[in-house]
């Protein structure tokens, strides 16, 4: 009885653990598509933000000013994107494809010049026991953002933007500029996912720890219907899923088999839902 | 050039009315004036604010009313909405103009006029002194215009300067107190409304005179669509047990405000969406010559040439296909004829078709329907945003079409476009049927009243 | 492509590349006549060099010509990483089972990772037909789905005794590919992607298929009205699309590894993507495309070797190429009639 109670508390913090990334990246999706942009950027700036509160923590010996600067870099990339998906009416896809590209690439290039040597940097300082902080701002950001969407003017115009953004121009408001702001304020959540990867739940950057993370919440907004609290659900989904991984590493199932559910899980939810939830009518769709 | 060196005056308390083709650049001017298009050259002055209401409303039709009237000027308890003071203010602007609405309805379920009316309030609630409404009777049935010119009127009355963007003469003779009148981009004619005619300001509008279209020839009407119990479409646009026949030698004519189940309808029978009930075409081609909706959206692809788009819809006919191959030269034969018989204006055939006029594009997709002389055209809004000498060589290829013995459906939501060609008219209302008129009998106010719903 | 086009797109976000690769030298501390110096000698600096550029080229090759494929047919197809590494996979578990006559292991290895590549391809076309799935999560989901399930066979079921690492056993000399230079790993797979090209352009521009296929990514809505099957369309363009990344799989494994290992692709699948878009999605630039950036893989190598630039800055100017060319609209994206 004992033994059942300690493996499902073990399952419940790994998936708390486990989800915490992917909520801060899915309410990044969520706020830049209910913006009408579509956010395929997210890997790359997850792996900006774990890469760069790493660079910095090191340095600094300080893990709070690494965070600091992962959101800040997360930021940054989220700026680019909506710039380029707005001003220069880039295809959105393809945009964030080529930022993953240049996210992972870059990391991998400064890697090499900031720590001198490729794959992993060295271990730095990190949040060790006071992770849970960041585990708890996850669900704080949902419940403020469920808020800045639904009861704020500006989330007003932010929701408005991802249905009719002609309409927002039309009632002289600014959509592009909206949009960008949008987008920049995922990117940042994104980068606190990332961050939470390399100096929450660990104490260094390596190459591919984000390992698909930031798809997997492109899936977990869709499945969470584009709400906060909905995609929050949808991550604490799939993280379980990478929970019961450990949970049941000696239970003879292929380790491979393990890994590899989350993603099917987005699969088969991707499936199953689309069609029967209804996107932002702008969503992907240049102004 | 859309607007080229134009000048013009609206004076406070005054419906000043626009008109032009097609093309002309009415709504470029419009947009120039309230801001969403900026001039390479001139000013705009304004002695307040200027207000758009939309030809096509630019609404978020999954917000509430209230959410789209009030975007971007919010009452804010500390910094969040305040949704009842809110709410207040709309019923409060509502009253104060003499229009009804319910602030928590969500736009996308409300009709197109009640529609209107939301875009005009968010106008009205900036108090603007200039009200610029873009072809504002569009989707309007002819029952509700005059109380929307009733609102206008008033509104006008209490000192806002109004202009109206319209190509519909009748309106601008029966409410406006100026004309102005636009042609390639130009104001060619700025005048009283009082101390003009009808068909000065047509003239004026085209140029010249109005093209005919061709003459009605007598026809030995045989059956050829016939449609019974016939449903498709969802929600609130859809068509309910529909039945009608159209013969050959005929044009048949929809009558009805937009999204009372006309697209539903028109796909449909066109074989692109589902129905229920029964559809017998008895005719011994194919399929039937289909004029879509939507020219860039459903009937042409945009950066294909002229040859390639003229076999679109035939790619896969024995004659157009030659093994796994397309004939090529087949494909050339045809967009030359279209190109002849619809006088298409195009440097050759091969280039893309995103470089022709609206007019000429629109002329590629009537050709390419009438291609091979179907005994069933299905034309949707054939004319739609052309100019008048394109839309007469659309018209009096339909009227060909029927004289030699083509039975066609036609779809429209100009009611003039139906009076000209139909040989008979349903009139559509909320996907039901709700009068039929022989073209001997037709009552131009009993089908106004119809379309609105009203008998 | 005409010259202004060209100028444009493809050859400015050339030159946009060069001015970055000189940036990311100067930013590791190498001045870039060195840089440039030796990712040039690198790539092209003799017989040996040039083989092993083309070898590069040719792994491009394969998954961009899948992704123009789906490209040109409005589907954003993510995973050609995935597609190719499954195509290797159904290649070295059959080439490395059975042993085969040289002919007879050309046809039906390629036609292996054809069949491979195709199924993960076709399985995001299924899910795009049959439940409106965007194929752009899809296949980046099927990418390391693909990972995960390649190396659970060569880690359990299908390892090679003999071998030291998570692969499979080696395959016979007779299925492997002919080399084309002696002494180099530069195999006739160079020449069957040059042919692959020539034919999509062929099929493209003169086929009933192409024509639908392109009526579908240039305008889905009046493709649909007009006889075209969209649903068909999306599983059989993402299937090929997908059968193609996967025969470049195959080459790999029976050209230049003679066995599978996960390590298969440093990328291959991603930055073709870049390759596809330089090559303005038409077969035949894609070629120069894919030696242009074949200079780059093996160039990179050479550059970090000798002038002690990271090769993964490469990454990063593929990235910026992709953003870049971007900037023009490539095909009518489906995405208006799809939810996700």
């Amino acid at each position: 009885m004992n033994d059942a109670a300690s493996v499902v508390m073990l399952i419940v913090s790994l998936t708390l653990i486990k989800a915490t990334p992917l909520i801060y990246a899915a309410l990044a999706g969520v706020i830049s598509e209910r913006s009408g942009v579509i956010n395929i950027g997210l890997e790359g700036m997850m792996v900006a933000g774990a890469f760069t509160a790493v660079a910095v923590s090191g340095p600094t010996g300080s893990v709070v000013l690494g965070i600091i600067a992962g959101i800040i870099a997360g930021a940054l990339f989220g700026l680019f994107l909506g710039i380029l998906a707005t001003k220069f009416r880039v295809d959105q896809i393809v945009a964030g494809t080529g930022i993953n590209l240049i996210a992972i690439g870059g990391a991998a290039f400064a890697l090499v010049l900031v720590f001198g040597q490729p794959g992993a940097s060295k271990e730095v300082p990190s949040l060790e026991g006071a992770s849970w902080i960041l585990i708890a701002l996850a669900f704080a950001s949902a419940a403020g953002l469920h808020g800045l969407l639904y009861y704020t003017p500006w989330g007003l115009r932010v929701r408005a933007c991802g249905e009719n953004p002609h309409a927002v121009a039309a009632a002289g408001l600014n959509p592009l500029r909206t949009r960008i702001i949008a987008v920049t304020i995922g990117g940042a959540l994104a980068g606190l996912g990332g961050a939470y990867l390399s100096v929450g739940e660990l104490n260094l950057y390596s190459d591919g720890m984000v390992a698909g993370r930031g798809f997997i919440a492109l899936a977990a907004v869709i499945f969470g219907r584009w709400t906060p609290f909905g995609a929050t659900g949808a991550a604490i989904f799939f993280g379980l899923f990478e929970a019961l991984q450990f949970a049941l590493q000696r239970s003879g199932i292929p380790n491979e088999a393990m890994q590899a559910l989350p993603y099917i899980a987005a699969l088969v939810a991707l499936a199953g839902l689309t069609g029967r939830v209804r996107a932002p009518a702008a969503d992907g769709v240049p102004y | 050039m859309a607007v080229d060196g134009v000048d013009l005056d609206l004076y406070a308390g005054e419906i000043h009315a626009l008109v032009g083709e097609n093309g002309a650049g009415k709504s470029t001017l419009a947009n120039i004036a309230f801001g969403t298009v900026k001039p390479d050259a001139g000013t705009v002055q304004a002695s307040g604010t200027i207000g758009l209401v939309h030809q096509h409303f630019e609404l978020v039709g999954r917000l509430r009313v209230w959410q789209n009237i009030l975007l971007g000027r919010e009452p804010r308890r500390g910094l969040v909405i305040d949704a009842a003071g809110a709410k207040a203010r709309v019923l409060q602007l509502a009253s104060d103009n003499g229009l009804e609405i319910d602030p928590d309805a969500f736009v996308e379920d409300l009709p197109i006029g009640i529609q209107q009316r939301v875009e005009l309030l968010r106008e009205l609630q900036r108090e603007p002194s200039v009200l610029l409404l873009d072809e504002p009777t569009a989707a309007l049935a002819p029952a509700e215009i005059a109380s929307f010119f009733t609102t206008i009127t008033h509104l006008a009355e209490r000192g806002t300067a109004i202009m109206i963007v319209t190509h519909k003469l009748q309106e601008v003779i029966s409410y406006s107190v100026r004309t102005s009148v636009m042609r390639h981009g130009k104001i060619v004619g700025s005048m009283l409304t009082a101390s003009t005619t009808l068909d000065d300001i047509a003239r004026e509008m085209v140029g010249g005179e109005i093209p005919a279209v061709a003459d009605r020839a007598p026809t030995t009407p045989r059956p050829c669509l016939s449609v019974r119990d016939f449903s498709a479409g969802s929600g609130s646009n859809r068509v309910t047990e529909v039945s009608f026949d159209v013969q050959g030698g005929e044009i048949v004519g929809v009558a009805g405000v937009e999204g009372n189940g006309q697209s539903p309808l028109a796909d449909a029978l066109a074989g692109v969406a589902t129905y229920t009930g029964t559809l017998t075409i008895s005719s011994s081609k194919k399929r039937p010559g289909v004029i879509p909706q939507d020219r860039h959206r459903e009937a042409l692809v945009m950066p294909w040439s002229i040859v390639e788009n003229a076999i679109l819809g035939r790619q896969h006919d024995p004659g157009v296909q030659k093994g796994a191959l397309l004939d090529r030269k087949v494909a050339r034969a045809d967009a030359e004829s279209i190109v002849e018989r619809l006088d298409v204006r195009a440097a050759s055939v091969d280039v893309p078709i995103k470089t022709l006029s609206g007019g000429n594009q629109q002329k590629v997709v009537v050709g390419r329907a009438l291609l091979g002389e179907p005994d069933l055209v299905l034309a949707y809004q054939p004319t739609r945003g052309i100019d008048v000498g394109a839309a007469a060589l659309v018209q009096s290829r339909l009227m060909e079409a029927r004289n030699a013995g083509a039975a066609v459906l036609l779809v429209s939501f100009e009611l003039d476009e139906i009076l000209t060609l139909a040989d008979r008219i349903l009139v559509l209302y909320r996907g039901n049927i709700v009068g039929t008129f022989d073209r001997a009998e037709i009552d131009r106010a009993q089908i106004g009243r119809l379309m609105a719903g009203s008998k | 492509m005409n010259a202004r086009r060209l100028l444009a797109g493809p050859l400015g976000a050339i030159l946009l590349a060069l001015v970055l690769m000189a940036a990311a030298m100067l930013v590791a501390g190498v001045s870039p006549v060195d840089g440039f110096a030796a990712l040039f000698a690198g790539a092209l600096g003799g017989p040996n060099q040039i083989a092993e550029t083309l070898v590069q080229t040719t792994a491009l090759l394969f998954p961009a010509l899948g992704i123009c494929l789906a490209f040109r047919a409005g589907l954003f197809n993510i995973g050609a990483e995935g597609q190719l590494l499954i195509g290797g996979l159904f290649a070295g578990a059959v080439g490395s089972h059975y042993a085969m006559p040289a002919i007879v292991a050309f046809f039906v290895l390629l036609l292996c990772g054809f069949v491979g590549g195709g199924l993960w391809g076709g399985i995001a076309g299924v899910m795009r037909a049959k439940f409106g799935a965007n194929e752009i999560i899809s296949t980046l989901m099927l990418n390391f789905v693909a990972v995960f399930f390649a190396s659970y066979l060569v880690v359990g079921p299908l390892r090679s005794p003999l071998a030291t690492g998570a692969e499979t056993a080696p395959l016979p000399p007779s299925e492997w590919l002919p080399i084309l230079i002696p002494n180099s790993r530069l195999s006739i797979a160079l020449l069957v992607a040059i042919a692959l090209a020539i034919l999509l352009r062929f099929v493209f521009s003169k086929t009933v298929f192409g024509y639908d296929l392109r009526a579908a990514g240039e305008a889905p809505e009046a493709a649909r009205r007009n006889g075209v099957n969209m649903a068909r369309m999306n599983v059989l363009a993402m299937t090929l699309s997908g059968a193609i990344a996967g025969i470049g799989g195959a080459t790999i494994v029976t050209g230049v590894l003679h066995r599978f290992n996960t390590q298969l692709s440093p990328g291959y699948g991603y930055t073709a993507i870049a390759v596809a878009l330089v090559g303005d999605l038409d077969p035949l630039w894609i070629c120069v495309a894919a030696f242009g950036f074949g200079i780059l893989e093996a160039g990179g190598l050479a550059m970090q070797a000798s002038a002690q630039v990271p090769k993964d800055a490469i990454r990063v100017i593929e990235g910026l190429v992709i953003v870049v060319l971007a900037a023009r609209r490539f095909v009518a994206t489906q995405t208006e009639k799809t939810t996700a």
